[in-house]
């Protein structure tokens, strides 16, 4: 299954821009949350292909987030990819708690949108 | 004859003296009366009555002396004996306690008598467990010592732990962190990095020590975040077949650790604040050459190619900045998966070739892809290799020459990276992976941290390889990297699952940065 349409949960505004401009320009169709509530709301009720989550959010956390999607019993986002986006350096047990419910774990400052377009390609 | 009951040890001994005297003295009294009335008997004392004068007091001085020298001679070693068990009774007395190892002692061997008792008293008051016991007994102060132990042990801020030869906790006092099952059964709550765990080390020992100890620190009983979370350091002695065969000391450093864990955390933030320009940085650099294109000319692009460098050499400091505090707080860990050199360099050639290029640098690297495989982190060791070939470009001059090579030896898979720069001289070379380390020169004349080489030894000596040098002042260094082969380290690192050390992943279907989309 192809990813087309596309969640990006960040605060910075520049780094958001920055992914919306260049998914949109590659193609997909991309809704973009600047906070955890917002972005959990989001992830809920709309069926997005992947969802691109930050860790350090306003409100709510990425690690809140997770949880409530992917933490309980049931899975409530079946349909969706996640990959964590992030620049926090988390300890190690934080960080396995993540990797463990996402399907992706990029450091941002170390991934450019070109190779974070690969990255969707090769997901999908 | 009524002797009274002595209250105290010391008081017997008292009293035995007393009893010596009185039965010296009237023993002496009947032999020289018997002797006396005897000579009178024989007619003696009418021949010779001076002769008989002398005879009767000569035995009353001898006999008496005599007496005296074997009653000391019998007597002497149940006094030391005496005087060792009031000693280890803990009684007030003016006694000296005997000294085991004196010549006579050891002739006689009677040394072995006074270190049975002294043997004695030390593991009796040693154990909490047999203290209770001994409360039953007569010896109330000894009792009493006992249940003072006991609550000085639940008083302390240490924590200690006894266990049997089965690993059963017998004994913990108030402030060890031990938790109770809902069996009952009592538990240490200690997080053991995955491989360097108690458990581990007493099936070494039950294997192959009598006696050992060892020290662990920085154990925290709690996962980060939790309420209440502790660090302690951890002594543990073991002694085989003894009936406390294990006993840990804990001491509690929280406060001292967790400021470290408050400057991990501000380093951690801070990383995330410079990380976060960078991205933007990065991506529009990206995003900028993609678009314009063919749109501006060759200069410009130069300059763009700068930028890029720029920015990608800024990220890679910033992640040994987080490696090192990591490293220094015993928190890096590798998480070793089976990939080749060729893969790990695939990632970061294009960076590499673009810094050499744009400081007029010619790198060229001959990396066999038939190597073996290895265990390696491969975002580490990339940031390894990373270090290197930037030490490189920054020791060499315009033009020249950096190979990275590598080839199998043993069980390792060695990388080369050879310039032909300005090289150093011994004694630089020998204090090079140290923390902050400049040489010299290199201080005056080249920019850098000090920090490179440092992480990168702490990197590879992590994946359980080597990090060498060989260098020539005026021709140029060789830094050689040797990782073990995967084949020769997957039993241990199959042993470690179920933890996050050594932990074991094909690579398959995971994506992480580097491992193939490192920018």
């Amino acid at each position: 299954m192809a990813i087309k349409t596309i969640l990006v949960i960040e605060d910075d505004r520049f780094i958001g821009e920055m992914y919306v401009r260049s998914l949109k320009k590659a193609g997909y169709s991309v809704d973009w949350m600047v906070d955890g509530n917002d972005g959990l709301i989001a992830a809920r009720n709309k069926p997005y292909d992947l969802i691109l989550l930050d860790v350090m959010l306003p409100e709510r956390r990425g690690t809140e987030i997770l949880e409530a999607l992917r933490g309980g019993s049931e899975d409530l986002i079946p349909q969706s990819k996640v990959i964590v986006l992030t620049n926090f350096e988390q300890d190690d047990e934080s960080r396995m708690a993540m990797e463990q419910r996402a399907d992706g774990y990029l450091i941002k400052a170390e991934i450019t949108p070109g190779k974070l377009i690969s990255v969707i390609e090769h997901l999908g | 004859m009524a002797i009274k009951q002595p209250k105290f040890a010391k008081d017997y001994a008292r009293n035995r003296k007393r009893g010596a005297v009185i039965a010296i003295a009237t023993s002496q009294f009947v032999a020289t009366a018997g002797l006396a009335a005897l000579l009178y008997g024989v007619g003696f004392y009418e021949a010779h009555p001076m002769g008989a004068v002398v005879v009767v007091a000569a035995q009353a001085v001898l006999g008496t002396i005599l007496a005296i020298l074997l009653y000391r001679g019998i007597a002497r070693p149940l006094q030391d004996m005496l005087a060792a068990v009031i000693h280890v009774s803990g009684e007030p007395s003016d006694l000296t306690p005997p000294n085991p190892n004196t010549d006579k002692n050891e002739k006689s061997g009677f040394k072995d008598v006074l270190q049975t008792i002294y043997e004695l008293a030390s593991t009796d008051t040693n154990t909490p467990k047999s203290a209770s016991t001994n409360e039953a007994q007569p010896n109330q102060t000894v009792a009493k010592a006992a249940v003072n132990l006991q609550a000085a042990l639940d008083e302390t801020i240490c924590g200690f732990v006894v266990m049997n030869h089965e690993r059963t906790i017998t004994y913990a006092n108030k402030a060890a962190p031990v938790n109770v099952t809902t069996e009952g059964t009592t538990q240490l709550a200690l997080l053991f990095s995955a491989t360097n765990t108690l458990d581990a080390w007493l099936t070494e020992c039950e294997q192959s020590a009598v006696h050992a100890e060892k020290v662990w620190t920085r154990i925290p009983n709690k996962l980060p975040e939790e309420e209440d979370r502790r660090f302690f350091d951890i002594i543990a002695t073991y002694d085989k077949g003894a009936e406390n065969e294990v006993v840990l000391t804990l001491v509690d450093r929280t406060t001292e650790y967790s400021v470290n864990e408050r400057d991990l955390d501000f380093i951690a933030f801070a990383a995330h604040e410079l990380r976060g320009p960078i991205t933007v940085i990065r991506g529009y650099l990206d995003v900028l050459q993609d678009e314009l294109g063919e749109a501006i000319d060759a200069e410009h692009k130069e300059l763009f190619r700068r930028l890029t460098v720029s920015a990608n050499r800024l990220s890679g400091y910033i992640n040994n900045i987080l490696n090192t505090a990591r490293y220094d707080r015993r928190h890096l860990k590798m998480r070793l998966i089976e990939t080749s050199i060729a893969e790990i360099y695939d990632m970061i050639r294009d960076d590499m070739n673009l810094r050499a290029s744009s400081q007029g640098r010619l790198l060229a690297d001959a990396i066999p892809t038939d190597l073996p495989k290895i265990a390696a982190d491969p975002a580490s060791l990339s940031e390894v290799l990373g270090n290197l070939i930037d030490n490189a470009i920054k020791y060499s001059n315009e033009g020249g020459a950096i190979a990275v090579n590598a080839q199998l030896k043993g069980d390792f898979v060695e990388i080369d990276v050879t310039d032909h720069g300005i090289g150093m001289p011994g004694n630089v070379v020998s204090n090079l992976f140290q923390k902050f380390y400049r040489s010299h020169r290199s201080r005056e004349t080249v920019a850098g941290t000090g920090i490179g080489l440092y992480i990168s030894k702490a990197i590879v000596e992590s994946h359980g390889g080597t990090i060498s040098v060989r260098s020539e002042e005026g021709k140029g260094s060789t830094f050689a990297v040797s990782i073990p082969t995967y084949q020769s380290v997957a039993d241990k690192l199959k042993a470690g699952d179920n933890s996050n050390e050594g932990m074991i992943d094909q690579g398959n279907g995971w994506i992480k940065n580097h491992s193939m989309y490192r920018g």
